[in-house]
């Protein structure tokens, strides 16, 4: 060790004792802590009682571990919640509606749900031996001022989380979820400097995507984007990752003992600060201050750290693990070592360049980098292991017993904590408000031309085909991808999920995943329950059993301060409880992030609450999964679902430009009854295909369908189960009722069908045809729509080419 | 005594395709052998009979795709695997394997570059088969199917080369159509003794005919074209063990 280096102050001490509670708010502000006055008032009474003054390392400890990214304080909050008048307390949003639904469900269901919410990811059991899992992130703020870099930390972070949750789950596949500005966008409409056009935001963040994920080797098999112009100014990028481990592998415990070692890239002062600065709200001086914050990838460095994790968990090296992510060693080491406590000895951390004090190696949130606690005779073989992978491996530390975790630094002790204690942020009390939108469908609908109609939404954003940037992504690397994003006879029809074969095992795994931020607009209740009935319903299409479907929930919310925002969320979070619920499909992991606004010279523009609902689900056999695409030229085509006729947040309504519309409500029971009877008639063998209905309703469920090109579609609209209403023609084609399923069905088994959906809502509505090559829709005996498919499907391909 | 012929699957830092190859070569009846390249020397090469360079991103690709790992390969064990192949063993490259067999000098001189889309393409290409005497392609079709995903799989090469190596039977595999820009739609190379075969296209990625895209695919109601074309090398290799002819 050269002597500058021993002579060289790494760390301070911090007076904050004497302070006074304005001091003490401007101090977090100085040093980027983002703690609020009431929580550094809480730090301050603790080492009022320790009698010492804390060091900026045990500070920045202290705000990483209370940070909203890390600590999740919102969703802990005590929220005096007022709804439409009605006053209610929620007791912790996470406590009541995700934990305690998953609570309920796993008593109606033992043995599904392997392990939820205490580790990197949720588990659910696959078959005997094995056990799946997925968890979804957000890089939001990053990807905002750095769009590639921040995608590609974004999916890198999420593949380490599946790495690190059991003793090393297998990442098998990805998915992807945007929001974005439109990308004809008018550049003079941007009111703030510096912001990034949607479409380099949308360029950017797609290759950052593209380039992580491809070089991982991880296929990205699903994904979504929608287009809105209040995600301008703070784009939202979801990243996810599923995985696969053996049962036996998924139980890990902390001892003392145990030697703490860092394997994979090293350590640096990129990523200072990003579990903080994801806890802020985002300023034209992001652009230029928070740089700092956003990490730099390397995918080649955290593929050889995986190669090495997953061999060292085959041969039982591993004793515990975790990945790090926001906070870094100060995260992974408080995870690890929060109960049993432990001593971490920063010099022996490599370093990316000298200089870095104490508290930048202990928060770095540098990439690719896996935290393991091993015993101490397998150190000979791990060192082996990681030559062999030529990935780097350093012990940093140990577990000791003690309960204190003590942080030490060329000798010098620079973080004491009890481990105990360190956790005990102050609870928030928060209020929210929401008062549900009059929702009167003020919607002109216009008489006749639905073809024109049927085009203006094919062409749409939200719905033209994401094939540009679904090829750039390897979704068929690792060779399992049996039901692939784009499919059909002509490989190029949508599908409502993937599903991925698992070697060694019979059974399959779906994914699949919803959002309609447009929605939640009007009526964020009535979106979480559309969300969670989507991913269940698009699951089920794609082979899924019902009764085996777990999800995952994802929230990106404005300001939580305010009252108005915060009430969208609670509204949104009791709708997806009480759908996930009727369905029995337990949350197994999820996410929230919040600040999601702008502070522009005009004021701050925030996002719309937006939901992301995912789920996975258990396939019993490949010959249930179907896709979504016409298979044959002289099939039955059926439904599924009652058409009520709601067009708010259709996009249909939207290219009008309504808003506050009345938006689907989802019958839960009544869905899942058509379900079950769905996935039973699967099993027999009785359905060709199934797609779900969605954006852009039945007119457009039916063309993608027949986008394969394997026959024309004659549809009569008079058979359609209808809602009480009465909708009108344009409704039945573009209405997104929640809970409709649309299938293709040999027209010999007709007969059979219609025995195993009685009493449901099931109509066989039409047939596949050879004779042309188009749409034709018929209502009240009248021809509605008669377009050539070829060019519908020209229109709905060629929507992104211009911009990506 | 391991019974089944042996193949040596060589990994570097970045190569992902790996395991899916190692099951494909498994299902055609090889016992497959995943060596690091930091673990590999002379002797890995002894007793295997097929060498295998899979997909991904040796080292990251980030300068010409391949050359890293070619020139680790020759630091490491020279040109063993030339010496392999002139001793009568086989080798094989898919995609990124294709990109460093081709820097290793083991196929005709040419270069895989950018796509002429300046893009990443995962997708499904037609193939049709241009030569009879490659020993990988005796159990496909003339003309077939097989997913690709590349960013770098254009093939050129100086002069009429590509012409040439069309009419003197170097080139293995043909696109139906163009995907990438290649010089004469050319998507896979072989060599003088039709022992060295590279190929841009993943035939492990389409051993089960449910890895097709489409569920009506008319094919084997079990295997797919990989499986076909791991199968025809298995063939060969074992026909050649049993009359003793490379022993």
């Amino acid at each position: 060790m050269p002597e500058a280096v021993l002579d060289r102050q790494t760390f301070r001490e911090i007076p904050i004792r004497h302070l006074g509670g304005e001091e003490l708010k401007r101090l977090s502000d100085d040093m980027k802590l983002s703690l609020s006055r009431e929580d550094m008032e809480a730090v301050q009474t603790h080492f009022t009682e320790l009698e010492r003054e804390p060091t900026d390392v045990e500070l920045e400890v202290i705000a990483q571990t209370w940070s909203e990214h890390c600590k999740h304080r919102i969703f802990g909050a005590k929220i005096a919640h007022t709804a439409n008048g009605v006053q209610e307390t929620v007791d912790g949003l996470f406590k009541t509606y995700v934990k305690g639904v998953t609570d309920e469900i796993r008593k109606r269901k033992p043995g599904f749900v392997v392990a939820a919410f205490d580790d990197n990811a949720g588990f659910i059991r696959l078959d005997g031996e094995k056990a799946v899992c997925l968890k979804v992130e957000t890089h939001n703020h990053p990807s905002a001022i750095e769009p590639y870099a921040g995608a590609n930390t974004g999916l890198g972070g999420v593949i380490r989380d599946i790495l690190g949750a059991g003793k090393g789950a297998k990442p098998i596949a990805s998915c992807d979820v945007f929001c974005f500005g439109s990308p004809d966008t008018d550049q003079k409409s941007i009111k703030a400097e510096d912001v990034i056009h949607p479409l380099g935001v949308m360029r950017g963040v797609v290759r950052g995507v593209r380039d992580y994920g491809n070089r991982m080797g991880i296929p990205t098999v699903c994904g979504a984007i929608q287009f809105d112009d209040s995600y301008i100014y703070n784009p939202l990028v979801f990243c996810g990752t599923a995985g696969v481990i053996p049962i036996a592998d998924i139980p890990k415990e902390m001892i003392a003992g145990l030697k703490i070692i860092v394997v994979g890239g090293r350590t640096g002062r990129d990523g200072l600060h990003g579990a903080t600065f994801s806890s802020a709200s985002l300023t034209t001086d992001s652009h230029e201050e928070d740089q700092q914050a956003v990490q730099i990838g390397n995918p080649i460095e955290e593929k050889k750290a995986a190669d090495f994790v997953l061999e060292a968990r085959r041969r039982g090296l591993i004793e515990f693990l975790t990945d790090c992510g926001a906070g870094g060693f100060s995260s992974a080491a408080g995870e690890m070592l929060s109960e049993v406590g432990g001593e971490i000895f920063l010099e022996n951390a490599p370093l990316k360049e000298p200089g870095l004090v104490s508290w930048e190696i202990f928060l770095s949130e540098s990439q690719e980098r896996m935290v393991l606690a091993v015993k101490e005779e397998t150190l000979p073989e791990l060192m082996e292991l990681a030559e062999t992978f030529e990935t780097e491996c350093i012990v940093l530390g140990h577990s000791d017993g003690s309960g204190v975790l003590k942080v030490w630094h060329d000798g010098q002790l620079v973080c004491e904590l009890d481990c105990g204690k360190l956790h005990e942020a102050p609870r928030r009390h928060l209020v929210s408000r929401f008062d549900k939108a009059k929702g009167a469908l003020t919607l002109e609908l216009p008489v006749g031309d639905a073809g024109t109609r049927l085009r203006e939404v094919l062409g749409d954003f939200a719905v033209v085909s994401r094939e540009p940037i679904i090829r750039e992504y390897d979704h068929e690397v690792q060779g399992n991808t049996f039901l692939k994003p784009l499919a059909g006879a002509t490989a190029d029809a949508p599908q409502d999920g993937a599903v991925m074969h698992i070697d060694g095992s019979k059974p399959l795994m779906a994914m699949a995943l919803s959002l309609l931020p447009e929605w939640g607009k009007t009526d964020p209740f009535a979106m979480g329950k559309a969300c969670v009935d989507e991913t269940v319903r698009q699951l089920v299409a794609c082979g899924a059993d019902p009764s085996q479907i777990a999800l995952l929930d994802n929230f990106c919310v404005g300001n939580p301060e305010d009252p108005g925002e915060l009430g969208g969320l609670v509204e949104c979070v009791k709708g997806m409880a009480e759908a996930a619920l009727a369905y029995e499909a337990p949350f197994v992991s999820g996410k929230d992030s919040f600040y999601n606004y702008f502070e522009t010279d005009e004021g701050p523009v925030s996002i719309p609450v937006t939901a992301l609902i995912s789920g996975l689900g258990i396939v019993r056999d490949g010959q249930h999964v179907t896709g979504a695409s016409l298979r044959r030229p002289d099939s039955a085509i059926c439904i599924l679902g009652v058409t009520r006729g709601a067009m708010g947040g259709s996009v249909f309504a939207r290219i009008r430009g309504v808003q506050g519309a009345a938006v689907p409500e989802t019958d839960c029971a009544g869905a899942l009854r058509g379900y079950q009877a769905f996935a039973d008639a699967l099993r027999a063998g009785l359905i060709c295909s199934a797609h779900d209905i969605s954006e852009g309703g039945l007119a457009v469920a039916a063309a993608e369908m027949a986008f394969s090109e394997v026959g024309g579609l004659e549809i009569d609209l008079d058979g359609l189960p209808l809602g009480k209403a009465g909708p009108g023609t344009m409704q039945k084609l573009f209405a997104e009722d929640t809970g409709r399923l649309l299938f293709e069905a040999g027209a010999e088994d007709v007969t059979e069908l219609e025995k195993r959906f009685e009493g449901l809502p099931f109509a066989v509505i039409g047939k596949s045809v050879s004779a042309h090559g188009e749409l034709r829709i018929e209502a009240g005996g009248e021809r509605v729509i008669s377009e050539n498919l070829k060019e519908l499907k020209t229109i709905w391909k060629s929507g992104l080419t211009p911009y990506y | 005594m391991e019974e089944r012929p042996h193949a040596l699957l060589l990994k570097y830092p970045g190569t992902n395709c790996d395991e899916e190859t190692g099951r494909a070569l498994r299902l055609a009846g090889f016992h497959p052998r995943v060596e690091m390249i930091t673990r590999v020397s002379r002797e890995s090469l002894e007793g295997a009979r097929l060498v295998v360079l899979s997909g991904g991103f040796s080292y990251g690709d980030y300068v010409m795709a391949g050359r890293f790992a070619q020139l680790e390969t020759e630091r490491r064990i020279g040109d063993a695997i030339g010496e392999f192949v002139r001793d009568g063993g086989y080798a094989l490259g898919i995609c990124n394997g294709f990109q460093i067999l081709m820097r290793l000098g083991l196929l005709p001189d040419g270069s895989l570059i950018d796509n002429t889309s300046g893009r990443f393409q995962c997708q499904w290409a037609g193939l049709e088969k241009r030569c009879e005497d490659s020993p990988y392609l005796s159990k496909v079709p003339a003309t077939f199917e097989l997913p690709v995903a590349h960013a770098e799989g254009r093939f050129v090469a100086a002069d009429d080369k590509a012409q040439e190596y069309l009419e003197e039977g170097y080139v293995a595999l043909q696109y139906t159509e163009d995907v990438n820009g290649s010089a004469a739609r050319i998507a896979g190379l072989q060599d003088g003794s039709r022992r060295v075969l590279g190929l841009m296209p993943h035939p492990e990625r389409f051993v089960y005919a449910a890895q097709h895209y489409d569920r009506e695919w008319d094919g084997d109601p079990q295997w797919g074209w990989g499986h076909y074309f791991f199968e025809g090398i298995y063939e060969v290799v074992t026909a050649e063990k049993s009359t003793g002819a490379l022993v």
